[in-house]
């Protein structure tokens, strides 16, 4: 059993101050920031968010969700009308269900396969699937056009991001909310507490009668929803998806992010995304050149060095810390209960 | 009632807000020194933005195509080196009177995401008037696609060879002022058909954008001007055992082009050496690849006598290429110079060289850029602003420029690597192949551009001799 996991509830007016705080940015922060910084870390997060509920509910931690969130991407992008892949010119928001159908379908059909396997190869096979889909959409030119597909037709609601970037921001805003609210709440159902119970006991739920394959299935079809939601709204904030937004550095990277914020908070993907947005933005200008090992140009260096730092102090992230820093200022009112050891995922 | 938890909790997200608003803040101190800047000066800097790759594959060219980009500044605008590395900067340039600051060196890793997010920074962030770059082919189809949402900035590519990017976006404020990946392959049908006497030959590259691109060049003049293409290969990109590809690859072709590079040509030369007992490069010919420092190392001796075509030529003797070498030497040393007659450095050279005189023609100007980008239309480049050749451009803003046919020799210098000789020069090279590529012919994959009989390109049959003395 993992207490951090299935008994600790969001405090809902940390949420509200937060949220509060994120719709009065735009009065804040400039319109790069706004973009560049927040917006991106929003719809990472998502994507690491649909990494998070996979590894803290299911105990799947899954390398695939960038494999899905590019099927998603690509479906959308090729089903409305952009320059390059197949340009089908459907209403966005038309595609906008098409691709994430499609996103969940694909992440079904894999999921029932990949759910066989646990751990390692469970990590592998996730992983393999990522670099399929990477390959295809490189290869299969007539679906990802020359250098991707450019120039995407996005829905109304968004506007023309190049010239108000509040709407996509608002949009993106209110999607991660949801996104977490709505996994938040899925973990407390019948279904949720199943899939905790696969997690740490599969042999003894089976005993009792349920379908561990079955639950295992649906947790990473739900998990392909929301990365396939994610790829949407990353195509919404770069206005285009080539095969290079899906490779293998940004399977990596939305592992990095989900690692940093904390693999067993769902709150811990969007400071993940944030402190990753963070970094690899400003480290570009603030970065002092040291010898040839730090530089502007070590933006990678500097994330490897968080993520080792983090995974030796903190197997929770960010989020760990805080939760234990929290811990050391609290003064015990009770005997303090035995300090919940973060399970590794075998 | 809240508990503590949630008063820390409350206070943790105060502490956010204030970082972020501190970020703010420091977004606006940025433009502040600015400000300062521009009032410091002799009127309002020129603000120029620098894209290149510092990670990815490649990471390495980012100083070189730093140097380039430098080069221009200090020979047409007067700077000087800021520091020993050319991303330390420059100081002093002035254009037209108006002081010129490069306000960042973007650093991207290839991937057209990055480049836009450098772009972005370095434009709207950095307020940049202009910007030179990026370097690689999706990034440029990016960049260019970025610039059309941006008609009141300027974009010159760096060294991105991707068709496309002038081609099929047309951005009216995008200009690429050195020859495209297809471009750079041109005069090597006509070699193979009319010099070699192939009447068919085999294809065989890497299976992504830039060898579809290079290959493309050579199919539509090859079969413009009657040759046939019976069989096209495709490795996968990192494939380091070829001999299932070299055995597809059919024996009763009169030649093959080869698309290879990298670590994966050296493979593949071993390889075939092994399967087929030698490699006959009489009936072989090579694309950029083929004269690469490290493949000549490696495996230079089976190459000689291949025949390979680039947009330089690294033994001209041409005083205007022997100047832009001692330039690149005098301001950063040896190293940097041995990259100075590579593609990346001569890319952001040009580049940068046709900026600095539209921006003198046009008196500095950026508020209204709609007149520097006109000038930067009829902009043309020869003499020392092009050492390998004049530079005028399309009705696309592409490149028309010329490239040079090269052979592998045997070694004459006695450091044991084979050489490469120059032996002719194609001329006036246009991106079109005389209509084979147009907005509207599908971009180049696995099978287009379909091999057919048509009117053959303008500078077929015209390749002019050269004779470079011996380095």
């Amino acid at each position: 059993m993992n207490p951090i996991v299935s008994t600790k509830r969001f405090s809902w007016p940390a949420l509200i101050v937060v949220v509060a705080l994120a719709a009065i940015a735009p009065l804040l922060v400039s319109d790069f920031f706004l973009n560049s910084i927040l917006t991106k870390a929003l719809w990472l997060g998502i994507a690491a968010a649909s990494l998070i509920f996979l590894a803290a509910y299911a105990g799947m931690v899954s390398l695939g969700q960038v494999g899905i969130y590019g099927i998603a991407g690509m479906a959308y992008a090729n089903l409305v009308l952009a320059d390059g892949g197949a340009g089908a010119a459907w209403n966005p928001y038309l595609a906008l269900i098409g691709a994430l159908v499609i996103a969940t379908v694909v992440g079904l059909g894999f999921g029932w396969i990949a759910a066989r396997s646990e751990g390692i190869y469970f990590l592998m096979i996730t992983l393999a699937f990522s670099v399929l889909v990477y390959y295809f959409f490189s290869q299969v030119t007539g679906l990802s056009g020359f250098g991707g597909i450019n120039s995407v037709d996005l829905p109304g609601v968004v506007g023309s991001p190049e010239t108000d970037p509040v709407p996509r921001y608002f949009l993106t805003l209110v999607v991660a909310v949801l996104v977490f609210l709505g996994l938040g709440a899925l973990s407390r159902t019948a279904f949720g507490l199943g899939m905790q119970g696969v997690r740490d006991e599969p042999a003894r739920m089976r005993a009792l009668g349920f379908d561990v394959t079955r639950h295992r299935t649906l947790a990473f079809g739900v998990a392909a929803f929301v990365a396939g939601v994610a790829g949407v709204l990353s195509v919404f904030y770069n206005t285009r998806i080539t095969p290079g937004s899906i490779n293998l550095a940004q399977t990596i990277d939305v592992l990095i992010v989900a690692v940093i914020g904390g693999l067993y908070r769902l709150e811990g993907a969007w400071v993940g995304a944030l402190t990753y947005a963070l970094i690899d933005n400003y480290s570009r200008e603030w970065v002092p050149e040291v010898g040839n090992v730090l530089g502007p140009a070590r933006f990678n260096t500097l994330i490897g060095v968080l993520f080792l730092i983090i995974v030796l102090a903190s197997p929770g992230g960010l989020i760990g810390i805080w939760d234990s820093l929290m811990a050391k200022v609290r003064t015990p009112r009770r005997a303090p209960a035995p300090k919940p050891v973060p399970q590794t995922i075998e | 009632m809240f508990r503590r938890s949630h008063v820390a909790l409350v206070a943790a997200c105060a502490v956010f807000a204030a970082c972020g608003s501190e970020s703010n803040d420091d977004a606006d101190k940025g433009a502040d020194t600015n400000k300062a800047a521009e009032g410091g000066g002799g009127g309002d800097p020129i603000k120029i933005g620098f894209l290149s790759d510092c990670e990815g594959a490649f990471g390495s060219f980012f100083e070189p195509t730093a140097s380039g980009a430098n080069l221009a500044l200090i020979k047409y605008a007067g700077a000087k080196p800021a520091g020993e590395k050319p991303t330390d900067g420059v100081t002093g340039a002035t254009i037209a009177g108006k002081p010129v600051e490069i306000v960042g060196y973007g650093c991207a890793d290839d991937t057209a995401d990055k480049a836009i997010e450098e772009t972005r920074r370095l434009m709207e962030q950095e307020d940049a008037d202009v910007l030179i770059g990026p370097l690689s082919g999706d990034e440029g189809i990016a960049v260019a696609n970025y610039a059309k949402e941006h008609p009141d900035k300027t974009f010159v590519n760096g060294i991105a060879g991707a068709q496309d990017s002038t081609l099929k976006v047309q951005a009216p404020n995008f200009f690429r002022f050195h020859p495209d990946g297809a471009q750079w392959s041109a005069g090597l049908g006509d070699y193979a058909y009319n010099e070699l006497g192939w009447k068919n030959a085999a294809i065989i590259g890497d299976d992504y954008s830039f060898p579809y691109t290079s290959l493309a060049g050579f199919v539509a003049e090859f079969c413009a001007i009657g040759g046939q293409i019976p069989k096209r290969v495709w490795a996968p990109l990192g494939e380091e055992d070829y001999s299932s590809y070299i055995s597809q690859i059919p024996e009763d072709v009169d030649g093959l082009y080869v698309g290879i590079g990298g670590s994966g040509l050296i493979s593949f030369i071993k390889q075939y050496e092994e399967q087929r007992g030698r490699v006959d490069t009489e009936r072989m010919l090579g694309n950029v690849f083929w004269d690469d420092p490290l493949v000549l190392k490696e495996v230079g001796k089976s190459l000689v006598g291949g025949v390979t075509s680039a947009m330089t030529a690294a033994d001209s003797d041409s005083p205007e290429v022997a100047a832009y070498i001692q330039g690149l030497k005098d301001n950063y040393g040896d190293e940097i110079a041995g990259a100075g007659p590579s593609v990346f450095t001569y890319g952001y050279y040009t580049g940068m060289t046709a900026l600095i005189k539209a921006l003198e023609a046009v008196g500095g100007d950026v508020a209204d850029q709609s007149k520097l980008q006109a000038e930067l239309a009829k902009t043309t480049l020869s003499g020392d602003e092009a050492p390998w050749g004049d530079v005028k451009l399309d009705s696309n803003r592409q490149a028309v420029s010329n490239v040079f046919l090269k052979k592998i020799v045997e070694d004459t210098t006695g450091d044991g690597v084979p050489d490469v000789q120059t032996f002719a020069r194609v001329n006036e090279v246009d991106q079109t192949f005389n209509g084979a590529f147009s907005a509207d012919t599908p971009a180049p994959d696995r099978d287009n551009p379909k091999c057919e009989a048509g009117e053959a390109p303008p500078w077929v049959g015209k390749a002019e001799d050269v004779s470079f003395a011996k380095k």
